[in-house]
Formats: C-alpha cells, sequence, structure tokens
C-alpha cells in the first residue's frame, strides 16, 4: 500500500453528531476529479438516500466508505473514530457493510451457513461447529423478523431472499451502518415491499441504511434524509418530507437542465423504415411497439435494467425467446442470430466494446473488416492492398487518429474513441439499413464524443433507421429527433425533440408517469 | 465506400501496411525467446558432440519428430480457435487401425490413405466439433470424452493386437528420400506451407484468430463461430490423422498402442512456440519452433549420451516458463505471491 495521507481525527464527539461523518471526501482518476469535497452525514437509525445521476460520483463515495477505494483526501468518522480508509476488511469490522446487486452468496450452501461464513468464531479444530453456526443464524433471522428456514440452499431462495441472507449477514457482524446499492433493481413490487419492511426493522434496532437507488418513488417511500450529488460535489442535504419528485429531479439534473437540444440539424424524415411491434423477452421486455423512419435518430433512455440494451439485442437476434414482428421496409424480417441480422440489413454496436466490438488481438484492419466479409468464400485470400485502401479511406472520413497506414497494427493501440469508431465503421461498411447502438460514446473522450455524434448525423443521408441506447441523457438530448423512455421492460413515453429534457426524462426513467 | 486515393502518401502507408503484415508473424513473435535457446542448444550440441551435426543424425531428429510436427499443426488450430483437442492420440491409432485394416482388406494404397485422413476429418469435424462448435459443449468436456471413447474403439477393432501393415509405398513414405531429403520431412513440409497459408491468407483463417480472440465479438460480427469450430476440429482431426498413417508406415504394422501421450508433446509444442492457451494469438511457425525445440532436445541429450528423463525436466521447466511469461505479458498487475512487481491500473469509477 503506498503512503496516503491518513485522515485527521475529527474531535467532535458531541451527543447530537451523526453516526456516520464524511467530510472534504476529494478523489480523482487520471485527470477527472470524481468527488470534490464531497460530504455525507448518517444519523443514528436513519434510512439515508443517496441520489445522483450516473458519474455523479455515488459509487466513488460508496467505495471509499466501504474500504474499496482510498481516496485523495477524507475526514470519516464513524460514531466519532476515524474510519480506517482503504482496507475492506477493517471497515466492514468498523461497522460498514455493503449489498450490492450481484449477491455474494454460495448457492450451494444453506442460509444459516453463508450467514455465518468465514466467521472465525464458529470454527472448531474439527472443523466448523454446525450448532453453533445454525443458532447465532437463527438469532439473526429472529432480530430482523426475517421468515426464512435457516437450513434452505440458496439456490432455492427469490432474489429478494438472497438480498435478506446478505443483510443478515452484515448485520450478524454487527453492521452498524448497511449500504444498500441499487437493491431494488431486479425485485418486483411485491419483494421490493417485503424488502422495506426489513429496512423498517433495521431502523427498529438502531441501524442506519445507506440508500442508493434511481427509483425515485422508493426513495421518497423509505428515506428519512437525502444527500443529492451531482459531478462530485454534494448539492442538498435535506429531509426527504421537505422535497418533491420536480424538486428533487431539478437538484439532481442541475445546470444540464435548461440545456437544451445540441446543434443536429432538423431531419428531413423518409418513409417508414423500421416497424417493431409487440416485441416482447420473457423477463426483460414487455409489449414493444414502435416505429422509426429512414433517415431517424431515435433514443432509448431508461435505468439500468429497463430493457434498453436488451431491446436492441432482440431486433439484432440475440435473445431466442423474443416474440413479436419486425418489418422493415414494409416487409416481414425476423433476426434468428447475428448472420442472419447482418443479411437482412441489421447492424449493432454493442456497449461493451472490449467484450463483444473487438478482437483485441488481431489488427485494425482485420477489426474492420470482419462484418463486411464474414459471407466472402472462406478460402479466400483477403485482398490486402484494396483492405489498406478501404482503411486508409474510413480512417480519413472518421478521423480515427493514429490508423493511416497501420491495418496491420493491433486494434489495442488506438484510444477507446478511436476504437469505436472502429467498431462503427466495421458496420458501415455493410451499408446498413438499421444501425441499434448501445452507448455509442462509452468509455470515450469528450473530443471523440462529438466526432461519433457528427458521423451519426451524417449517416442520416443514406437513409437508415438509427436507434441509440444510452444511459447519458445529454447525448440522447444531442442525437435523438424522438426519446422513448423504457421503466421495466415498457416504453413508458415517448418525447419529441422540442419535449425533451433530462427533467422529463429523468421523471418518466424513474418510475413516475 | 471505394474511392480512388489519389494522394501520395497513402501510397508508402500501403507498402509499409503490407510490410508489416508479412513481419508480423516475426516481430509479435512469442516464440523468439524459446526459438533464441533452440539455436544456442543447437550451437551447442554441434561443439560439444561431434556425432550431432551429422547428415544421419539430422535426417533421423527430423524424420522422428515427423508424427509429433503434423499433430501439433492440428493442435495448434484447436488452440488457435480458443480450444484444446484431447483426442488426437486416440483419433491417431483408430486412423492406424483403419489404414491396417483398408490396406490389409486389399484396398489400393492411395485410397485407402485418402479414406484415412477423411475419417481423421469425420471423426474430429462430425463429432469433436459438432459437440463443441453447433452444441456448444466445454471442449475439455468432449475431447477427454472422445479420447476414451476412440481408444477404446481402437482395441475392441483391433482387439489388443497389432497387424502388420505390408505396402510398399508406406515403406517408401517412411524411408525413401527426394532430392536428397527424407520424404516425412517433405510431408512436414507441405502440411506446414499449407497450414501457414491457411491460417494466414484465407478468410478462414481470419475466422480462427476472431473465433479464439473473441467469439462474442466474432458472432456479432457476423461470423459464423460454430462452423468455423466445427472445421477446425476437421483439421485437427485430419492432421491427427496423418500421424497415424506416419506411424503406421514408420513400424511397418497398426498398433493399438501407438499415441497415448502424444497429446502431452503436442500442447507442450504448440505451448512453447507461444499460441496462447486463451486462443487467438500465435500460429504454426510458432509451433514448428516448438516441435523442434523438443526434436533437438531429445537428440542432443541422447547423443550427449544423458539419461533421457532430463528431457522430461526441461521441456517440463520450458513449458512453465513459457507460459509464466505469456500471463505476465498480459497482465497489468504482476504479482507473484505476495510479491507485487507493479502497481495496478485503478479503473476508472463513475
Amino acid at each position: 500500500m503506498s503512503a496516503d495521507p491518513t485522515p485527521s481525527v475529527s474531535a467532535e464527539g458531541a451527543a447530537q453528531a451523526p453516526l456516520l461523518h464524511a467530510l472534504d471526501v476529494n478523489k480523482h482518476y487520471g485527470g477527472v476529479k470524481a468527488l470534490t469535497e464531497a460530504s455525507l452525514e448518517v444519523g443514528h437509525g436513519e434510512v439515508h438516500g443517496l441520489i445522483g445521476e450516473n458519474g455523479s460520483g455515488k459509487s466513488t463515495l460508496l467505495k471509499i466508505l466501504s474500504g474499496q477505494t482510498l481516496p485523495d483526501e477524507a475526514n470519516v468518522t464513524l460514531d466519532g473514530k476515524p474510519l480506517p480508509l482503504g482496507n475492506p476488511v477493517r471497515c466492514l469490522d468498523a461497522g460498514i457493510a455493503t449489498v450490492t446487486q450481484e449477491t455474494t452468496l454460495v448457492p450451494e450452501l444453506s442460509v444459516a451457513e453463508n450467514i455465518v461464513l468465514g466467521r472465525r468464531a464458529i470454527r472448531r479444530w474439527w472443523g466448523v461447529d454446525r450448532r453453533a453456526s445454525r443458532q447465532r443464524a437463527v438469532e439473526v433471522l429472529d432480530r430482523l423478523d426475517l421468515r426464512l428456514n435457516p437450513r434452505t440452499p440458496v439456490k432455492r431462495l427469490r432474489p429478494d431472499e438472497r438480498q435478506m441472507v446478505e443483510i443478515a449477514r452484515a448485520i450478524s457482524m454487527d453492521a452498524r451502518v448497511l449500504i444498500l446499492d441499487e437493491p431494488t433493481s431486479s425485485l418486483t413490487d411485491e419483494e421490493v415491499d417485503s424488502l422495506f419492511g426489513v429496512v423498517t426493522n433495521l431502523k427498529a434496532h438502531g441501524i442506519s441504511t445507506i440508500f442508493v437507488s434511481h427509483r425515485l418513488k422508493e426513495v421518497f417511500h423509505i428515506t428519512d434524509s437525502l444527500t443529492v450529488l451531482r459531478d462530485g460535489r454534494t448539492i442538498a442535504k435535506e429531509a426527504t418530507a421537505d422535497l418533491d419528485v420536480d424538486k428533487l429531479i431539478a437538484l439532481m439534473v442541475g445546470r444540464h437542465m435548461e440545456q437544451k437540444t445540441g446543434g443536429a440539424p432538423p431531419a428531413k424524415l423518409g418513409k417508414t423504415r423500421l416497424s417493431v411491434s409487440k416485441l416482447t423477452v420473457p423477463g426483460m421486455i414487455e409489449d414493444v411497439s414502435f416505429e422509426v423512419a429512414s433517415g431517424e435518430i431515435v433514443g432509448f433512455a431508461g435505468l439500468i435494467g429497463a430493457g434498453r440494451s436488451e431491446l436492441l439485442q432482440a431486433i439484432f437476434g440475440l435473445h431466442a425467446s423474443a416474440e413479436g414482428t419486425i418489418e422493415l421496409d414494409g416487409a416481414n424480417v425476423w433476426n434468428r442470430n447475428p448472420h442472419q441480422a447482418m443479411n437482412n440489413g441489421f447492424a449493432l454496436v454493442p456497449a461493451d466494446r472490449k467484450e463483444e466490438g473487438l478482437i483485441l488481438p488481431m489488427s485494425i484492419r482485420e477489426n474492420l473488416m470482419i462484418a463486411r466479409t464474414a459471407d466472402s468464400f472462406r478460402l479466400r485470400r483477403p485482398p490486402l492492398r484494396r483492405e489498406a485502401e478501404e482503411l486508409d479511406q474510413v480512417v480519413g472520413s472518421l478521423r480515427v487518429a493514429g490508423a493511416k497506414g497501420r491495418g496491420g497494427a493491433p486494434i489495442a493501440s488506438l484510444s477507446g474513441g478511436n476504437q469505436q469508431k472502429i467498431v462503427l465503421a466495421k458496420w458501415l461498411a455493410v451499408d446498413p439499413k438499421v444501425i441499434l447502438l448501445d452507448e455509442p460514446t462509452r468509455g470515450v473522450d469528450v473530443g471523440a464524443k462529438d466526432e461519433i455524434y457528427e458521423i451519426l448525423d451524417r449517416l442520416r443521408e443514406g437513409g437508415p433507421a438509427i436507434l441509440v441506447s444510452s444511459s447519458e441523457t445529454p447525448e440522447l438530448l444531442r442525437l435523438c429527433d424522438r426519446i422513448f423512455v423504457m421503466f421495466r421492460g415498457r416504453i413508458v413515453t415517448a418525447l419529441a425533440k422540442d419535449d425533451a429534457s433530462e427533467s422529463a426524462i429523468a421523471h418518466y426513467a424513474t418510475g413516475n408517469n | 465506400m471505394v474511392k480512388q486515393d489519389d494522394n501520395g502518401s497513402a501510397g508508402d502507408g500501403r507498402t509499409r501496411q503490407l510490410a508489416s503484415n508479412s513481419l508480423r508473424t516475426l516481430t509479435d513473435a512469442s516464440f523468439l525467446g524459446v526459438f533464441l535457446m533452440l539455436v544456442v542448444m543447437f550451437l551447442y550440441f554441434t561443439f560439444t558432440q561431434s556425432s550431432f551435426l551429422t547428415s544421419g543424425n539430422i535426417t533421423s531428429l527430423l524424420t522422428g519428430v515427423s508424427i509429433l510436427f503434423v499433430v501439433s499443426i492440428g493442435m495448434t488450430f484447436a488452440m488457435l480457435s480458443g480450444g484444446i483437442d484431447l483426442s488426437v492420440g486416440s483419433v491417431l491409432a483408430l486412423s492406424g487401425i483403419l489404414l491396417g485394416k483398408l490396406v490389409v482388406g486389399g484396398m489400393p494404397i492411395g485410397l485407402a490413405i485418402f479414406l484415412t485422413l477423411v475419417g481423421g476429418a469425420v471423426l474430429g469435424g462430425l463429432i469433436n466439433g459438432f459437440f463443441v462448435g453447433i452444441v456448444g459443449l466445454s471442449f475439455l468436456v468432449v475431447t477427454l470424452g472422445t479420447n476414451i471413447l476412440f481408444r477404446g474403439v481402437v482395441n475392441l477393432w483391433s482387439n489388443s493386437k497389432t497387424t502388420q501393415v505390408i505396402s510398399p509405398f508406406l515403406e517408401t513414405l517412411a524411408f525413401e528420400n527426394l532430392l536428397g531429403v527424407p520424404i516425412s520431412v517433405w510431408i512436414m513440409i507441405g502440411v506446414f506451407v499449407v497450414a501457414f497459408y491457411v491460417l494466414r491468407n484465407t478468410y478462414f483463417g481470419r475466422d480462427v484468430y476472431a473465433v479464439g480472440g473473441n467469439a462474442d465479438a466474432a458472432r456479432l460480427s457476423g461470423i459464423n463461430v460454430g462452423r468455423t469450430i466445427l472445421f477446425v476440429y476437421a483439421i485437427t482431426g485430419m492432421l491427427s490423422a496423418l500421424g497415424g498413417i506416419l506411424q503406421v508406415a514408420r513400424v511397418g504394422a497398426a498398433s493399438p498402442l501407438v499415441g497415448e501421450t502424444i497429446v502431452f508433446d503436442a500442447t507442450a509444442a504448440v505451448l512453447i512456440g507461444g499460441t496462447s492457451f486463451k486462443g487467438g494469438s500465435g500460429g504454426v511457425v510458432g509451433t514448428a519452433v516448438g516441435v523442434l525445440f523438443l526434436g533437438v532436445l531429445q537428440n542432443g541429450l541422447a547423443v550427449s549420451g544423458v539419461q533421457s528423463f532430463w528431457q522430461q525436466v526441461v521441456t517440463g521447466a520450458i513449458l512453465v516458463i513459457a507460459v509464466l511469461i505469456e500471463t505476465l505479458r498480459g497482465r497489468e498487475q504482476v504479482s507473484i505471491g505476495r510479491f507485487r512487481l507493479r502497481r495496478p491500473a485503478r479503473a476508472r469509477g463513475g
């Protein structure tokens, strides 16, 4: 571990001091400031909401509190004592426990075994003291009023029940502050209710909860007070009762709010190119219907898990259980796999460039040509000279820095933004009629972002239907003629360019109608 | 998209690019270290053992590795695609038995050899390749299973007995020279050249690297991943069958006991030659170096009168070191046990 400044001890310790008190938290990654003098106060037995848009610094702050990330500078005390920052084990010992969406339970072990997993107290020289461990687990389950059979293997539990086991595990380790990071995103309504029952119960035992959720309805339902983060700063600390949805969205969105659409020229839209009706993927997308005109860019907004990515994937033939109808230029098409989708004129730029977009060990040229040549006779010799020409052409028109004349260089030698341009160019080479883009500028620097937007603007002229899914609302406002907002697998509203704003999108995306 | 480029600098770039393409096999050569060791070892044996660098010894060295060579080239395809074929030894033995039955049954030798090669391709492609590529089962489980299964068929079919196979043509194949070079060495060279060409100069070769490099991205780019894997295992099977044919030719008999350990040597040769265990990088040049490394080591130690077990010790050590180097190169954070050699690059958060 490198020697970073140790947090100075705050010598307050007054009777009414908050249980968890974080002050002046600064953290940067490279040249980017993730947190600037952020602060957070959580009182005894309080349910405290931590609210902010994507990239506002929430997850960084949570990582600092749980010891996973060392801040540049911070003053964090728990019950008056400084928190051992940068050490996840000691933060846990000090009483801060985190429960995330991905459970860290062992599916084959029972509820009781999972609750006491890894605890020294129940180890005996011959192994694990089963009776003692079950007893401890039952104590905790009783205390939280959880009706779970301690002998049931965790793999047979519902998602909410698994989360409760995680909470029970945290409590059994004497957690004083429980961080619930997006706990409801994979739960049904009833499951959310039962989870909230547990949270209320914790409150009665004097255990504080930090509740992180994008679903504002739930935030208003369960929290006592709120901290709003924006661009790495603490913007507001309020009692929940003093706020309403619109005020809260205004706080979250802040200065962006009135910043409306960007420089995209009003599109000359053609005839309906793509028509999707009653598209359903069980458990992911419910009855989605929409139309996209030739030359139109439509956006899909929504929280993570709202079904945006799955919608694009389903259109591209990646979900075997998808049902519905898709019409392209009035003719029925149905993509059963990516190869067929490509031949039908569809292209997908996936969200995860490194995992799904590129073949990292291969060269720039090979990555560029892969889709275009997917139907060539396989024993043919790739025409290297023509490929080199084509690469130089693409590189020139898309301004891919560092790729001219270097087709044989590994794709990994390009920067993120230029890699993304190659992924885009790979599909433009097949001249698609429908372009599906999932997070088109994720991990791309600001300059390259604008260039990608301009490329998409120019693409309209060729008349494809362009569908963009993004978690960055300003991006959608910049690009799209219309924005569909999704919530839990459904399109809840369609906003025309002039009606769309960050606050309107945030309003619908968080489950308000 | 196709517009004629009109400035001169593009021409330069093109030449550079073509040059870099042909140089690529050499420059990103992960086998360079092993190649240097091969050269050093070769020189060492040349200067210390007068009987090492003689035409007779080099001929026996090369003919001695010919079976391992063709099987390793086949294994290279499987490993480049991100898999492995554990059944090469059993396919080799089964092909030998098949060839023996056909020849003893009176079939013309040319047709018998052809059918044996087809048989190997069918065993590899339609069984291993089908289950791995089309059905999507684990390559380890499938080829481990078929290795046992094929070996069982070998023993049943041959009654666990070695059959003599008399064929002048096979004898020529094993023991005659062409232009002063043993025919089995010509076969090695031929297999190498074709494999190199297919991997570097065809769309299929690109598919193999793409599937091994990132199967998801390849599928999303419209590549038929299942079909590619099927053909890869067919090639591995066919080259194992070629190994079986060479084996029968050399011994003059079809034995059910052959090829039981060749899978280890072939895998070692491919890995020593720098092909990634994860697939997607490496190639047959490295494999050729790997096989020659094993061959020179074994031959040199034998000529020096050193116990042959030392060969195992050195091979094993080199293998682990080669894989260690590859792993360390691919890692951002290098830690061996508790010792961290370089600080991790922290991931960006938001």
